[in-house]
C-alpha cells in the first residue's frame, strides 16, 4: 500500500516510535549524517526547512514519517542474483528492515510471487501508476551484441526493458559490479557486449553501488538517502556514494600498520599470514580499491575479506575481473609480453642496426675513393 | 577518461610497447656499437683477459665507491661523486630490493627473491631523490658543468627524477589519491623505457661493455688497473 505514509505503515507494523528513532539513528549513522543538513548550503527541497535544529536522528523520524512509501522497480539482467541476496540476508535487525518498510518493491523477479505474464503485469501497472516517482534499481549487466539477444525476459531484450523502465524513474541504482560496469560478463573477451547502466542511460542520474556483491548497507544506505531527502546522495566520478565509496580499503585496512611497517605474507599459510600482516604481496588490491567493507563490515561487522585472510579483489572497481591476476601483486604489470615479441623486438632492432652500420661504412669508402 | 582507465592503459599496453621499444632500442645500440669494428691487437698476452675483467668490476663497484680519495673526480668534484654514488646505490636498492619491484620482476622474468623491509628501501630511496636534487643544484651552479649541460642533461635528469619522486608519493600515500600517484608512475616509466635507449642513460648497459672491454685489454697486458 504505497498511498499510506511511513509512519502509518510502521504502525499498522506494530512498531513503536521508540523503535523507530532508533532505526533513525542507526541509518544516520549509516548515511554518516553527523548533523541534521545545513539547508541554506546543501541545496536541498525547501520543503525540509522546518526541521531546522533538529538533531540528525529527529531529522530523519520526522521526515520519514510524513512521506510515502517509495515504489521500487528491481529489474535482474545479466545477474546471480548475489546482491539480492546479499539484501535479503542481510542480518541487520533495523537498518535494512526500516528500508524494506520504507520501500515497496513492486517487482522483483527473484522475489515476487507472481510469475510470467502476470508479474510482467504487475511491472507494467506500477511503471504507469507510479510514472515519475519510483526508484528503478538494477542488478546485472546489459547486453548489446547482436541486438541484445543475449538476454531477454519476456520476449524483449534487456536493453529495451532497461530503457522503458529508465523513462518513468525519478532515480536509477545500479547494484553490485555487473549493474555499475558489467561486472565478470563484461570480462574479457566480454562474449555479449556487456555494459553497466550509466553507460546506457544517460539523461537520468544513475548511481552505482558497485561490488561483488554490493555491501547491503550501501545498497539500502542510498535508497534512504533518497527517501529522506529526495535527492540522491553526493557521488565520485565514477557515480559512487563517497559516503560508502569515499575511502580506499587500504585508507581503513586493519592489516595497515603491518604494510607501513613493510611486514608481508608471502605466502597464505607463512607465518606472516598467521600474524595477520599485510597481504600486499598475494595480490590485494586494496590500495586502489575504494569500498566501505573495511569499516561496515559483513555479517553485522563480523568480518570483511582482507580480516579473514584473502586479499582484496577489487570488486567495486570497473574491469576488476582483468585488473591483473587476483593473487599477483598489484605492482607487476598486466600482462608481460611474450618470449617471441622480445625476440623479435631484439631481432629487428639488431637488424636495423647492422643495416645501418653497412651504410655508413659504405658511405665512409665512398668518401675516402673520391678523396 | 579517469585515473582506473589511465592505470589500466600505463600498465597494460603502454608498457609493453614501452618494454619492446626499450629491447630493441637497446639491441641497436649494443649492435652499432660492435659494428664500429675493433684494431686489430697484435700485443702478446702477459696476462689473463677474465681475470683483468674481473678486476676491472671488482674495483669499479666493490672498491671504489668506499674509498673515493684516491680518485681525481671525488677530489675534484665530491659532489658529483657523493650524491652520484648515493644515487646510484638507491636506485639499485629501490629497483631490485623493493618489494613491488621485485613483484614486478617476478611477473616478469617468472622467478623472485628475498626483499628488504619497506622501511630500510625507503631511506635509500630518499637518499637517491635528495641526491638527485643535489646533482640539480650542482649542474646549475658549477661553472664546468654548466656549459656541459645541454636540454638533454636536463631532460635526462627529469624523466629519472619523475618516476622516483612519484613513487615515493605513492608508496607514502603522499597529497594525491594512490591511483593518480600510482598511473602518474607508471606513465613516467613507460617514458623512460622509451627514451633509456635514446639517451645517455644507456649507460646502465654500455658500463658494463665498456668495463668488460678495458679490463680485458688491460689483463691481456699485465697492467691490470
Amino acid at each position: 500500500m504505497p498511498d499510506e505514509t511511513i509512519g502509518q505503515h510502521l504502525r499498522r507494523q506494530g512498531i513503536s516510535r521508540r523503535d523507530f528513532v532508533k532505526m533513525c539513528g542507526v541509518l544516520v549513522g549509516a548515511m554518516g549524517l553527523r548533523y541534521a543538513p545545513p539547508l541554506d548550503e546543501s541545496g536541498l527541497p525547501a520543503h525540509l526547512e522546518n526541521v531546522r535544529g533538529f538533531t540528525s536522528a529527529a531529522f530523519i523520524a520526522n521526515t520519514l514519517e510524513a512521506k510515502q512509501r517509495v515504489p521500487v522497480i528491481w529489474l535482474e539482467f545479466q545477474d546471480c542474483a548475489g546482491c539480492s541476496e546479499a539484501l535479503t540476508r542481510s542480518q541487520d535487525p533495523t537498518l535494512v528492515d526500516l528500508v524494506l518498510n520504507t520501500i515497496t518493491i513492486e517487482y522483483h523477479e527473484t522475489l515476487s510471487a507472481a510469475a510470467g505474464f502476470q508479474a510482467e503485469q504487475a511491472k507494467e501497472d506500477a511503471m504507469k501508476k507510479y510514472a515519475g516517482k519510483y526508484v528503478l534499481v538494477v542488478e546485472g549487466s546489459i547486453p548489446t551484441d547482436n541486438d541484445g539477444v543475449y538476454c531477454t525476459i519476456g520476449g524483449r531484450t534487456a536493453v529495451d526493458l532497461l530503457k522503458e523502465a529508465a523513462q518513468g524513474a525519478a532515480a536509477i541504482i545500479a547494484t553490485g559490479n555487473c549493474a555499475s560496469f558489467g561486472g565478470i560478463p563484461k570480462a574479457k573477451p566480454n562474449p555479449t557486449g556487456a555494459k553497466g547502466v550509466w553507460e546506457l542511460i544517460t539523461d537520468k542520474p544513475v548511481v552505482n553501488i558497485p561490488g561483488c556483491p554490493a555491501i547491503p548497507e550501501a545498497t539500502t544506505g542510498t535508497i534512504a538517502n533518497f527517501i529522506v531527502f529526495g535527492a540522491l546522495p553526493q557521488l565520485d566520478s565514477l557515480h559512487r556514494p563517497l559516503t560508502f565509496y569515499g575511502h580506499t580499503i587500504h585508507d581503513r585496512c586493519l592489516r595497515r600498520p603491518f604494510y607501513e611497517a613493510g611486514k608481508f605474507a608471502e605466502s597464505f599459510d607463512d607465518e606472516g599470514a598467521k600474524q595477520g600482516w599485510c597481504l600486499y604481496k598475494l595480490g590485494c588490491k586494496g590500495p586502489t580499491t575504494y569500498n566501505s567493507c573495511a569499516t561496515i563490515k559483513w555479517d553485522q561487522g563480523l568480518s570483511f575479506p582482507v580480516q579473514s585472510g584473502h586479499p582484496c579483489l577489487g570488486c567495486s572497481e570497473p574491469n576488476f575481473w582483468d585488473g591483473g591476476g587476483f593473487y599477483q601483486g598489484q605492482s607487476a604489470p598486466l600482462d608481460r609480453p611474450t618470449i617471441t615479441a622480445v625476440g623479435a623486438a631484439a631481432a629487428a632492432g639488431a637488424v636495423i642496426g647492422v643495416g645501418v652500420a653497412a651504410a655508413n661504412r659504405m658511405q665512409k669508402k665512398g668518401v675516402k675513393r673520391d678523396a | 577518461m579517469n585515473w582506473e582507465n589511465t592505470l589500466e592503459f600505463a600498465r597494460g599496453p603502454f608498457f609493453q610497447v614501452a618494454l619492446l621499444v626499450f629491447v630493441a632500442g637497446m639491441a641497436y645500440r649494443l649492435v652499432r656499437v660492435l659494428a664500429l669494428g675493433w684494431q686489430p691487437d697484435r700485443v702478446q698476452a702477459k696476462g689473463s683477459r677474465i681475470g683483468g675483467v674481473a678486476v676491472s668490476f671488482l674495483k669499479g663497484i666493490i672498491i671504489w665507491p668506499f674509498i673515493p680519495w684516491v680518485k681525481n673526480t671525488f677530489n675534484r668534484n665530491p659532489i658529483t661523486y657523493l650524491a652520484g654514488g648515493l644515487f646510484h646505490l638507491g636506485l639499485f636498492v629501490v629497483i631490485f630490493l623493493g618489494t613491488a619491484h621485485m613483484l614486478v620482476w617476478k611477473s616478469l622474468l617468472g622467478f623472485g627473491w628475498l626483499t628488504l623491509p619497506l622501511p630500510i628501501v625507503d631511506w635509500f630511496a630518499a637518499g637517491a631523490i635528495v641526491a638527485m636534487i643535489a646533482l640539480f643544484i650542482n649542474r646549475l651552479v658549477n661553472p664546468v658543468l654548466k656549459l656541459l649541460t645541454g636540454p638533454a642533461e636536463w631532460l635526462n635528469w627529469l624523466i629519472v627524477f619523475v618516476p622516483m619522486v612519484t613513487g615515493y608519493m605513492m608508496t607514502h600515500h603522499l597529497w594525491f589519491q594512490y591511483e593518480t600517484l600510482f598511473s602518474l608512475h607508471m606513465l613516467a616509466v613507460d617514458v623512460l623505457l622509451i627514451w633509456i635507449p635514446l639517451s645517455r642513460i644507456s649507460h646502465f648497459m654500455f658500463y658494463f661493455f665498456a668495463k668488460a672491454i678495458h679490463g680485458s685489454d688491460f689483463g691481456k697486458r699485465a697492467v691490470t688497473p
